[in-house]
């Protein structure tokens, strides 16, 4: 009973700081006499419901630049996580595969995804592939890094206990080092998520023809705030419903790990 | 046994200075001994590094020297940074202590937090310009939410046992807030530090792409429409060890700091 | 010692030091004993006296720095199932279930599929967890999960069992009834059995022999046969005089090393 009230508490307040601040938002665009035609919050929605059925651009509604969006994301993503979980597991196992591996991996690490952005265009034009490009090399790293971490932090005990129930290097490799890194890996896959999720919007808004970030640099282009707005809107929601799905998948692979405790 | 370790150890440092020679060798002989890629799009390591070298005083073809870039991007970061960290920090802090900020900001900050700072880029060019405020204001965003989030999850994370010692000994609620909870959050708050910077760090390059007229990401940006791969190439590797440096001061303060406070 | 049984191990003056940072520490010195077929052998000594490595080293799982080990008649030098090891912290991949866990051992060494079926529903019979095949360790109590490191151990067809205090982190109550589970899951299913414990109830219920370390280098200190019946009470006359006499015998060592031990604590920490 309790426990609900409090629900019903923490909804109506912070519904009521959610209500207060868009009606402030509403009041100051009234007041204000700015040149740039800055929306209201019910402006902003109207045009995203108007989005949802006519189309931005030429060709495609909110929901065809947002699966164009995805579809760049999901490539780059599955390369990423392929390549990168190979390579960090085996430089976390392996020592010979670490010291050839992990200097050149540090070597270019630190530089930050959208500092490929230049380079990328200049080797693979504006097309797909300098998206993929970039979206790979975002998600990349995080996944490389935390299965590199898993692998390496795999309980000693665990492995001399497969040691000394028979199985070999390789079997001790695939039947506990790789599923004992799996958390770590699903760490790495929800920050890789999101930073190839951020890259995508960088890529398009330098180029593309369609796509969510084509649509607010479309915006920026006519000065149109409503449309950017509805934009970075649709991108919120997308995000959101990325990040969470990623979190249920989780919690459906990992049913060894998150109970008890 | 000890000594086959060392002798391993050795070994392996061995392998790691063949592969990053073999590294810069590969690229070597790839565009300056086969040629098999033009200039343009990928400059000999021996260009690239000319090109880093010479661009430290010449002002061509982007109008600043390098440490003029440097500085520029710099201070825009710091400037974010700083603004983050401070208005960030104390707002997690307040949101995890105080249940009736919870409830009003949580909700709030959730929604906007999924939004990546990069799409703010250009509302805040429309708003303010391509002047330094545009993207102060950038980098502000993309440092505040990593601060937020991890002070907030720092404070949410204290012991309940060490703060009911506290109440047992009759410390008040703001006493207990800055003698426990903040002590004890400090490594969380350093993470959300750590990761801020990194993230204003690459914001920043962005913000400075679609909208500037210096700093390092501009001169890549600038390089890519001039077709000079190689002054992309010393763009990177300065965008790369500057973002280095600096974490690197960080670690250095949470080491001072955290020490003292355990 | 009078013992029927064949050899199964043998120990030659083990030694063990471990080296840290501020000195070497010896853990264990000049240690020698056999092991025969089927005996179940308890080795008991007070708090850190090395018997955890002791067991390891039996299982190959760590090098002596002296002396060998032999199975029989083989120098110990790496971990082999013949040699299954019970840990104190169970030690079960938390991502099997406890089917896939018991069966590990005929997993990883390709039995034919039909037997390894046969024997782990067996072995999960023998301990008592049939209805649990499904579950995954977090979702069993400590208890269970040390059965279904025993099951594991024993479903590896090993020759020796080595155990290492596999009941220390339960709770006396679940502790006593482990110690009923496991006298009868070894009578219906004789192995060779190590057992590390420094619980002078434990040793005495389980043993037919216990070996007596010292503390501090361990080093062996007595023996003593066990031969009272099976099962044993707890407040038997002679169960009682046996456990006065070696806790006697243990708090005599104690006074004599007291000193060397606190040295070596300190160290340890």
């Amino acid at each position: 009973m309790s426990k609900k009230n409090q629900r019903a508490r923490a909804l109506a307040y912070g519904g009521g700081t959610f209500l207060l601040l868009l009606f402030l938002w509403e009041i100051l665009v009234r007041m204000t006499d700015s040149q740039i035609p800055f929306p209201t919050p019910f402006a902003v929605i109207e045009r995203f419901v108007d989005m949802l059925f006519h189309n931005v651009g030429y060709y495609y509604t909110i929901v065809g630049h947002v699966l164009w969006s995805l579809s760049r994301v999901l490539a780059g993503f599955c390369m990423a996580a392929v390549l990168g979980i190979v390579l960090g597991l085996t430089m976390g196992w392996f020592p010979y595969v670490r010291a050839i591996f992990m200097p050149i991996f540090n070597l270019l690490r630190p530089i930050a995804p959208l500092a490929w952005i230049p380079l990328a265009i200049l080797w693979f034009g504006i097309g797909e592939k300098y998206k993929y490009f970039l979206i790979f090399i975002a998600a990349f790293v995080p996944f490389t890094l935390n299965s590199y971490a898993g692998a390496t932090h795999v309980d000693k005990q665990l492995v001399g206990a497969a040691k000394m129930l028979g199985a070999n290097n390789a079997q001790v490799f695939f039947e506990i080092v790789v599923p004992a890194a799996v958390p770590s890996i699903f760490s790495g896959a929800q920050v890789a998520l999101s930073n190839s999720w951020m890259t995508m919007l960088a890529a398009e808004m330098v180029c593309a023809t369609e796509g969510i970030g084509w649509i607010i640099i479309a915006g920026q282009a006519v000065n149109d705030m409503t449309q950017m707005i509805a934009g970075m809107l649709a991108i919120g929601i997308v995000g959101f419903l990325l990040a969470n799905g990623m979190r249920l998948l989780e919690r459906r692979c990992l049913v060894w790990n998150n109970q008890g405790n | 046994m000890t000594k086959q370790k060392k002798l391993f150890a050795f070994r392996m440092k061995i392998i790691s200075i063949c592969a990053l020679f073999g590294f810069f060798l590969f690229w070597y002989l790839v565009t300056d001994v086969w040629k098999l890629a033009p200039e343009t799009l990928l400059p000999s390591p021996l260009k690239a590094l000319e090109t880093g070298i010479t661009k430290w005083s010449v002002k061509k073809p982007d109008g600043s020297t390098l440490p003029q870039h440097i500085f520029a991007s710099l201070r825009v970061s710091l400037l974010g940074f700083c603004f983050g960290a401070v208005i960030g920090v104390p707002l997690g802090i307040m949101m995890a202590w105080w249940e009736k900020a919870d409830m009003c900001l949580k909700p709030v900050f959730d929604f906007v937090r999924t939004i990546p700072p990069i799409a703010w880029i250009p509302i805040m060019i429309i708003l303010l310009g391509i002047g330094v405020v545009a993207k102060a204001s950038i980098v502000f965003l993309s440092a505040f939410i990593p601060c937020v989030v991890n002070s907030y999850t720092g404070i949410k994370s204290t012991k309940k046992v060490h703060i009911w010692v506290g109440q047992t000994f009759g410390a008040s609620k703001t006493r207990l807030l800055f003698k426990v909870a903040i002590p004890s959050a400090l490594p969380y708050i350093f993470t959300g530090l750590k990761v801020s910077l990194n993230s204003s760090w690459g914001s920043l390059v962005a913000a400075e792409m679609l909208g500037s007229d210096s700093g390092l990401g501009y001169m890549i940006q600038l390089g890519r429409l001039l077709c000079r791969a190689d002054l992309i190439i010393v763009g990177m590797v300065v965008i790369g060890i500057m973002g280095t440096i600096l974490s690197a001061i960080l670690d250095f303060m949470e080491m001072k700091l955290v020490k003292g406070a355990v | 010692m009078e013992q029927s049984g064949k050899l199964k191990m043998k120990c030659q003056n083990l030694s063990k030091t471990f080296r840290t940072p501020n000195g070497s520490f010896e853990v264990l010195k000049d240690l020698t004993f056999d092991v025969r077929e089927n005996e179940f052998l308890v080795i008991f000594g007070p708090g850190q006296c090395g018997k955890t490595t002791l067991l390891y080293m039996l299982a190959g799982l760590e090098g002596c720095t002296a002396g060998t080990v032999e199975h029989n008649g083989q120098l110990v030098e790496e971990p082999h199932h013949s040699r299954a090891v019970v840990y104190q912290t169970m030690a079960l991949f938390p991502w099997m279930t406890v089917k896939r866990n018991v069966g590990f051992s005929q997993k990883v060494r390709k039995v034919d599929k039909q037997k390894r079926e046969q024997d782990t529903q067996k072995f999960i019979d023998l301990v008592g967890l049939t209805g649990f095949e499904n579950s995954y360790p977090v979702q069993l109590s400590g208890g269970m999960k040390q059965r279904v490191g025993i099951a594991r151990a024993y479903c590896g067809d090993p020759d020796v069992l080595l155990m290492d205090e596999p009941f220390g982190h339960l709770d006396a109550q679940t502790r006593y009834m482990m110690q009923e589970s496991l006298e009868n899951i070894w009578e219906n299913e004789k192995r060779t059995v190590v057992f590390v414990t420094n619980n002078i109830e434990e040793a005495l219920y389980l043993a037919d022999r216990i070996i007596l370390l010292t503390d501090c280098p361990g080093q062996i200190c007595k023996e003593y046969t066990i031969d009272m019946p099976r099962p044993r009470s707890l407040v038997d006359p002679e169960f009682l005089r046996l456990r006065k006499e070696i806790t006697q015998q243990m708090n005599a060592n104690e006074s004599n090393s007291l000193s060397a031990g606190n040295r070596a604590e300190m160290e340890q920490k």
